[in-house]
């Protein structure tokens, strides 16, 4: 497993949220850990999106796992931020994307759908859904 | 011993005021959210907790950027007694305040919710501004009842989660 990037965002010293892309060929992992709270998240997330889209076209990826089942808490700013990690992954790759996410978190079963646009036939015909309890 | 039945009946009442506002700095709302989410997490299903916790964050964080006067206090009433969740935000805000934000609650309301969400996501990322989603959020994926009204120069806005599905 290689870690082709990461990002995170720190509050009070302390990191409050992780993201990292790796890659377990040939799959993509892309994780989501912590809360986003802050009021301006791609203060600390640009460049992390920024790498994304310069190291993705090259990976060679024809399954891809998105796990947000370790992210606590998402502000609304935290959605653009999350849209455009997401937008640049379907964009990259046309593998089949496996989500996975809380059962008991509000904001991933009804929101995260909406992120992830899955209303796009491309790119609901090629999502699916994992749910899980929070330990 | 006592069963999850008797749990989830329990009644609890918070009340907090902080004043003055210009003096609330840094992730107050998430402070008091979190500790709600445990105090409620206590006794009742982490479904509700959780809800607890997001609903005081929007309010609380919405009164403290939206208030008018400095000098104000912010208040948070949080109740709940198995059967409703209800928390209640008041902060200073001016008459036009109340009238922006009746007609968005209206709106919530009124309309398809999820495609409310779903235009509101797109146009604001589109536009690149902020948040904006707060009470859509609440509506949608809280199942929250938002109602507003205007007690010059107070500004409340009150959230009711029937909490009849979750027990």
């Amino acid at each position: 497993m290689r870690v082709l990037t990461y990002g995170d965002i720190m509050d009070g010293g302390t990191s409050v949220f992780t993201t990292v892309a790796k890659l377990d060929a040939p799959k993509l992992i892309v994780s989501f850990s912590g809360a986003i709270r802050v009021d301006n998240p791609y203060r600390f997330l640009s460049a992390y999106v920024s790498e994304l889209e310069e190291r993705l076209p090259s990976a060679q990826v024809n399954a891809i796992e998105l796990d947000f089942t370790e992210l606590n808490f998402c502000n609304s700013n935290g959605f653009y931020v999350i849209m455009d990690i997401v937008e640049i992954i379907y964009n990259v790759f046309s593998a089949n994307v496996t989500v996975k996410r809380l059962r008991e978190d509000d904001w991933q079963q009804e929101t995260l759908p909406i992120l992830l646009n899955v209303d796009e036939p491309d790119i609901g015909t090629r999502t699916t859904f994992e749910d899980f309890s929070e330990i | 011993m006592l069963s999850e039945a008797d749990l989830q009946t329990t009644r609890i009442a918070m009340h907090y005021s902080i004043s003055p506002q210009k003096n609330i700095i840094g992730d107050i709302g998430g402070l008091i959210a979190g500790f709600c989410e445990e105090l409620v997490g206590s006794f009742y299903p982490r479904v509700v907790s959780k809800r607890a916790n997001t609903v005081i964050t929007e309010l609380f964080n919405n009164a403290v950027e939206n208030s008018i006067d400095p000098s104000s206090t912010i208040t948070l009433e949080v109740q709940i007694n198995g059967a409703l969740l209800r928390i209640k935000m008041t902060n200073a805000a001016r008459q036009e305040q109340f009238e922006k934000i009746k007609s968005h609650v209206d709106r919530i309301n009124s309309t398809d919710i999820r495609r409310l969400m779903a235009e509101t996501i797109h146009e604001r990322r589109k536009l690149q501004l902020k948040g904006g989603l707060g009470l859509i959020r609440l509506a949608l994926e809280n199942k929250s009842r938002i109602s507003v009204d205007y007690k010059e120069p107070l500004l409340i806005v009150e959230s009711e989660i029937q909490l009849g599905g979750h027990l």
